[in-house]
């Protein structure tokens, strides 16, 4: 097999037109799903069963069918319902880039709302018990004690999940969503050299992801400077 | 029974030998799939129907020649033909190059070509009367169609600026334009129409352009197939396919099975 080289340099440019409409989809996806993940969150701790299993049965749900049917669902099978098409949210599921937000940002939604409980639930009972013996009120203790606590606790598992969001937005090319997947398929469709087109769209997930965890890296650190003063002295 | 089918055959003999006349026809085997409906296929009856078959007899009525039909797989119509095993081929083959390097092809008798299939309430004037599209009208419409096709890149170098959605298969196609996520597509008008225009899912949608036929994207079209080195028959194929053309033939072959004509109608003028 020999690899066209120069078909690869040609061929990255053309697929760098489409990083912005992953970063695009990547980020929006990202925000509305973190928030949608503290509602989902607060709706589980709430310690109120008629808020907390409707939350559960979300996550279930989300967590456990595949995105890429999620995807075809939203796409293929909502315009199919008339009220659907008659709802003031036509626009946004008329447009693919539309679909492709809302079924990212549900999905995700459930994977952070797990990691975020994950992070709440590993703070220690002390440090709530001696906020509590301050006369810190519950909302306080949640606010000051477990909030920032948790998310540091959480980081590191958040940085996982917006990597693998990160390569899930490839998916939105399947519902003609113009990405730089998008772009290297139709490169692939004209030039039949699967191997290289792909391989350069690989390569740059990889440098995305690259940038991705040097990022969080360096909030991680940010975040547990104090500890690391405390052993430097 | 068995008599009278004798019988018959004595007639028909007789009458055969009547109008042959004294020269003996010629008899040209031409080869199909005699699968691919509808163009080369047998019908409710048992016997070979479609467009090609009827281009098939039109040709060889203007010729003075016999046919025989010879059924052959599609990937081995082109040895076939080579091998001696038939004369001609009428299989709905598209004239190309690479085939052009092996065997030779008469006059197109059927297009290749696209066209835009948008809503029956679409009023935009798309195209010129020359048949040129008007660029600035495509502003604001969103146009789906296969990708990496003819379509394709007959978009990207005409109309440039057009807001075109590409797909892989045309189901997904046709369900975007019913859903209104597309505009407009642009397609095969032959398959649109028996995989859509023709089907309830159609209904509200219909041809919104002429046909868009630039050979530089789209081709010559689909021509009979025969071996090189015959001149004398091809210049005799030649001027019948397009004696059929100008006579109203083809177009009346091809209004059997679509609602418009599939071969090249600047000829007719």
């Amino acid at each position: 097999m020999i690899i066209d080289f120069p078909l690869i340099f040609e061929s990255i440019p053309k697929m760098l037109m489409g990083i912005g409409v992953t970063f695009q989809v990547l980020l929006l996806s990202l925000v509305l799903g973190t928030a949608l993940a503290i509602v989902l969150l607060l709706l589980r701790i709430s310690g109120k069963w008629f808020l907390a299993w409707p939350s559960m049965v979300y996550i279930y749900i989300f967590r456990g069918t595949p995105i890429l049917v999620q995807i075809f669902i939203i796409y293929h099978g909502l315009p199919g319902l008339d009220f659907v098409r008659e709802s003031i949210f036509w626009p946004v599921f008329r447009d693919p880039f539309g679909c492709a937000i809302v079924a990212l940002t549900l999905n995700n939604g459930a994977y952070i709302s797990e990691i975020l409980r994950g992070g709440v639930l590993g703070v220690e009972r002390g440090l709530l018990e001696a906020g509590s013996a301050l006369g810190l009120s519950l909302r306080q203790r949640f606010l000051y004690i477990t909030t920032p606590i948790a998310i540091r606790l959480a980081t590191p598992a958040y940085s996982n999940d917006v990597i693998s969001l990160m390569k899930s937005t490839a998916l939105v090319s399947t519902i003609t969503v113009v990405d730089m997947t998008g772009i290297a398929r139709t490169i692939v469709a004209e030039t039949y050299a699967p191997y290289e087109i792909f391989i350069s769209v690989a390569i740059v997930y990889l440098i995305i992801t690259w940038f991705i965890q040097k990022a969080f890296g360096a909030l991680e650190r940010r975040m547990s400077r104090h500890v690391r003063q405390e052993t430097a002295t | 029974m068995k008599k009278s089918l004798t019988l018959m055959m004595v007639g028909l003999a007789t009458f055969a030998l009547n109008v042959s006349g004294p020269a003996k026809a010629e008899t040209l085997r031409v080869g199909m799939e005699c699968t691919y409906a509808p163009f080369n296929f047998k019908n409710a009856n048992g016997e070979l129907d479609g467009y090609d078959v009827d281009v098939a007899k039109g040709v060889a009525k203007i010729i003075g020649a016999d046919l025989d039909f010879v059924c052959q797989k599609w990937d081995g119509m082109i040895p076939a033909l080579l091998a001696n095993k038939f004369d001609l081929i009428a299989a709905s083959m598209s004239i190309t190059e690479k085939r052009m390097k092996k065997i030779d092809f008469s006059a197109p008798y059927r297009i290749s070509v696209g066209r835009l299939v948008g809503s029956n309430k679409m009023t935009t004037m798309l195209f010129d009367d020359a048949g040129k599209p008007i660029a600035a009208n495509f502003k604001g419409l969103r146009i789906g169609t296969g990708r990496a096709t003819t379509y394709s890149h007959w978009f990207e170098a005409e109309i440039p600026s057009a807001e075109v959605v590409l797909y892989d298969s045309s189901e997904a196609m046709y369900l975007d334009l019913e859903n209104g996520r597309v505009d407009m597509i642009m397609t095969n008008p032959m398959k649109a129409f028996l995989k859509f225009l023709s089907k309830p899912n159609g209904k509200g949608f219909k041809f919104v352009s002429p046909q868009v036929d630039e050979k530089k994207y789209f081709g010559i079209g689909v021509g009979i197939g025969m071996r090189k080195g015959n001149d004398a028959l091809k210049a005799k194929i030649d001027k019948a396919v397009i004696s059929l053309s100008k006579d109203g033939s083809l177009e009346k072959y091809a209004r059997k099975y679509f609602p418009f004509a599939i071969h090249n109608e600047k000829w007719t003028q």
